[in-house]
């Protein structure tokens, strides 16, 4: 039985040759990445009229500890054809060690790629000048949760502005109940979601982007004024008496993924614990079963608060993005395929997909939930209009995007206001 | 053997170079190859059943090829070149897998980076200079210190109390070593409930914070009685404290009131609580292993002695510092040294819980973070050697421990 199949694929093979020339039916694509679970499997399904027609088989390997793999594997020379990256940094670090091929190389449309997905997002996987890391996957952090309803029982509106929003805490806080959930502990990562806040206020203060690419790529120290504006702000809603569920304390003892609970229990009063969190468009996954139901209607988002009107609405995401190790033909394939219109379209369309694609061609309406829908078409639009920004500490170097940025926050979150300039400090000198 | 002539000594050399070298490597190539491609054409079943037969026959087609060929050479010569036949192949292993490794980590350690610039010694300056560096040999020594200490005492008490029952000592003592089938990684995941902390108002789900959060008149931890819920949000509560985050005891009542001023209260101020907290994990997990070493320890003390000092009315602690301690000295240091090491190579416990957060990391850990997290190849390569160093001297010191017992 085994020796019939295996003598009648080598026939097929042979007549697959025969016929079909440089046909690349039958030809492997192997791609690793740091998805497991059900956007493992949205994404290998992506694949499915792909292999199709092209006869390319792409199969994908997803593992929580994708990125000491790839490391390894990169080393040792045993590197899958394609390799998705939760963070554009360690694409670029793959290229600069030498490990990657460029999409130019690659053959692809760099002027199509650029219109699809707007030119800072390609400009985010750039070394010397040739482009690496291939768009794909995105999320939205520029947003706070919160239950309309609660709102609308006790009269609060959804704050469009940062005054606005204190001045509603200020409310929260008089009733007598706690405006902000806040919960920064994340195994490994602590302090990450404190640099977010950074981001999202730094995207509105001083000349928005502008100072955001600076502060980024370093052209302006991180004990800048602008940053310590910005230091300033986060400090207001970590250490303002009664703002935050717990307290100072709380806020480095939370793990972020709970963070949110408080919002869905209600004390003997009927109020629930907290009525704002700012956080990212994936901690729905992280919600109890109950409330996750209810996502986009019960418990849904508004934009994080504009700081300065003369400010483009920036948006602040962060996402996936894929580099490519080898120039095989059928990799080529497999490259401009993830690169198309068409990709996404399985996965969208899956019941429990909450990953957004980047490119701004694509159908949302293919989206199987609302919240998806409404947090595509923030991140679209911002890519429009060239006011999408990526996280700040994927993109600076890992001693300080990983390392003392995050540590930092941390500290500035237990020692008070006064710690800021200390913090700041701290983060110049660890920049290499 | 003396007078060998020159013909002889290179038929000599070449038959050892055949049984010992070459052999050994066509063989070892010539299987790995062979399974090389089975596993692209035999399916999974067949390869399994393929592997047993041939793998477990390798060896004794390896030893017996050497055997034949050494029979080649002179009757003299055989006895030595079979010491090596014997030793050869594991040399070669261990050489393989251990020496090469550690030698391209000592020469990566003095790269930059990407491991491909020589920068000197400047990442050994780095290791003894960087705060999170300073911070992470503390707890590693910290950890040597707590660890060391409470699992060699607690074990001696338990293994000395142990064997002074009369009965129920087997039920007693596999209890205490229970946690020893526990893997370090499901011991930590047990006490990471012990330590769990929820933000208020949510229900405490860590025994310890539920604990607390339950005294007092008016608090409880968010019971329903008679329909009604009962919280801790009464300011008379104590508050939940998440417990791996404390880096200090300032959050505590005792906390409140500390100065520094003397050494004392200098030590409390810094008491590092949550590194102190995940060390008592690998107390817990150990000290049942050293408990059951050291009764067996305790037993082979001759009853005559014991009886001896009864007799000249020692008591019991006497007995047991004066008697049991020195008999079972060489116990001790070995299970200190195993211990030594262990806690030097620890990693899981961190790796599982505060994945080094907040001032808790140790070196192992560290070593992986410069790896994965801030891709640093010379520096990984560092704390690795830095690890190698602090371990060499104990496993040598050990050795030549050894030695002197045997010669006596």
């Amino acid at each position: 039985m085994k020796k019939s199949i295996f003598g009648l694929l080598v026939i097929l093979s042979m007549i697959a040759v025969a016929c079909g020339g440089g046909s690349l039916e039958g030809e492997e694509v192997f791609i690793t990445g740091a998805l497991v679970g059900n956007d493992a499997a949205g994404f290998q399904q992506n694949f499915d009229s792909f292999t199709e027609e092209t006869g390319i088989i792409v199969s994908f390997q997803g593992s929580d500890n994708f990125e000491q793999e790839v490391q390894i594997q990169m080393e040792s020379g045993d590197t899958p054809d394609i390799a998705l990256w939760p963070q554009p940094g360690a694409v670029v670090d793959a290229a600069n060690r030498g490990y990657l091929v460029s999409l130019e190389d690659l053959g692809v449309d760099m002027d199509e790629y650029r219109s699809n997905f707007s030119s800072y997002i390609v400009g985010l996987g750039e070394v010397d000048g040739a482009h690496y890391g291939g768009a794909h996957a995105f999320n939205l952090k520029s947003i706070v949760w919160y239950q309309p309803a609660e709102f609308e029982a006790r009269g609060y509106s959804i704050p469009g502005t940062w005054d606005e929003m204190i001045a509603l805490a200020d409310q929260i806080v008089a009733d007598g109940m706690t405006p902000f959930c806040f919960g920064m502990y994340s195994n490994g990562a602590s302090g990450w979601l404190a640099t977010d806040w950074m981001e999202d206020i730094m995207l509105r203060t001083g000349e928005g982007t502008a100072t955001y690419d600076k502060w980024v790529s370093h052209d302006i120290p991180f004990n800048d004024p602008v940053v310590k504006n910005a230091a300033t702000f986060l400090s207001q809603i970590m250490h303002t008496e009664g703002y935050v569920v717990g307290g100072t304390d709380a806020i480095v003892s939370t793990y972020f993924g709970n963070a949110q609970d408080p919002m869905f229990e209600k004390d003997a009063n009927g109020n629930p614990g907290c009525f704002m969190h700012r956080q990212a468009s994936f901690i729905t996954s992280f919600w109890p079963e109950a409330a996750q139901a209810g996502a986009g209607s019960e418990t849904t988002v508004f934009p994080f608060p504009a700081m300065d009107d003369g400010l483009p609405k920036a948006a602040l995401g962060a996402g996936d993005m894929f580099g490519v190790f080898n120039d095989r033909e059928a990799t080529i394939e497999v490259v401009n395929y993830m690169l198309s219109n068409d990709f996404f379209e399985a996965a969208a369309q899956r019941p429990d997909n909450s990953r957004i694609y980047g490119h701004v061609d694509f159908d949302t309406s293919l989206y199987s939930k609302d919240i998806t829908r409404v947090l595509a078409d923030t991140i679209t639009g911002a890519l429009a209009e060239n006011a999408f920004r990526f996280d700040a500490s994927d993109l600076m170097p890992p001693e300080v995007g990983a390392g003392s940025f995050w540590k930092e926050m941390m500290n500035l979150a237990v020692e008070g206001p006064g710690y800021i300039d200390t913090a700041l400090d701290n983060i110049e000198t660890s920049w290499p | 053997m003396k007078n060998l002539t020159q013909r002889e000594k290179i038929f000599n050399f070449g038959i050892s170079l055949l049984a010992l070298g070459a052999f050994p490597l066509v063989w070892f190539l010539s299987q790995a190859i062979l399974f090389r491609e089975l596993t692209e054409i035999v399916s999974r079943n067949v390869l399994v059943v393929i592997g047993i037969i041939v793998g477990s026959s390798f060896v004794f087609l390896l030893f017996n090829g050497m055997e034949r060929l050494i029979r080649l050479a002179p009757r003299e010569r055989r006895d030595s070149l079979e010491a090596r036949m014997f030793a050869g192949p594991s040399l070669f292993m261990i050489g393989l897998f251990l020496f090469y490794p550690a030698i391209r980590t000592i020469y990566l350690s003095f790269k930059d980076r990407y491991g491909k610039e020589f920068n000197g010694i400047e990442n050994y300056s780095w290791a003894f200079s960087d705060t999170e560096m300073l911070v992470t040999i503390r707890n590693q020594i910290v950890w040597l210190v707590f660890v060391v200490f409470f699992t060699l005492f607690i074990g001696l008490i338990v293994g000395w109390l142990s064997d002074r029952l009369n009965k129920g000592e087997a039920f007693f003592k596999s209890i205490v070593f229970m946690p020893m089938a526990i893997s370090a990684v499901g011991a930590t995941a047990i006490f990471k409930f012990i330590y769990e902390y929820r933000p208020p108002p949510l229900t405490q789900i860590g025994i310890v914070n539920g604990i607390r959060v339950s005294a007092g008149e008016k608090c409880s931890n968010n019971r329903i009685i008679d329909g009604e819920l009962n919280d801790y949000a009464d300011s008379s509560c104590n508050r939940a404290i998440g417990w791996l985050q404390q880096r200090d005891l300032s959050n505590l009542q005792i906390g409140e009131t500390l100065e520094s001023g003397g050494w004392l209260s200098n030590l409390l101020v810094n008491f590092p609580l949550n590194t102190v907290l995940l060390l008592i994990i690998m107390i817990w997990a150990y000290t049942g292993f050293a408990a059951v070493v050291f009764s067996a320890g305790i037993k082979a003390i001759p009853a005559d002695i014991m009886e001896a000092g009864q007799i000249d009315g020692a008591s019991e602690i006497k007995i047991f510092i004066s008697i049991v301690i020195p008999y079972i000295k060489s116990t001790i240091v070995v299970v200190g040294t195993y211990m030594v090491v262990t806690v030097l190579k620890a990693f899981d416990i961190i790796y599982v819980s505060t994945r080094g957060d907040l001032e808790t990391n140790l070196l192992a850990v560290k070593m992986l973070d410069e790896f994965s997290k801030y891709r640093n190849i010379g520096r990984s390569s560092t704390v690795a050697v830095i690890i190698f160093v602090c371990v060499v001297p104990i496993i040598v010191g050990n050795a030549l421990r050894e030695r002197e017992n045997n010669s006596l």
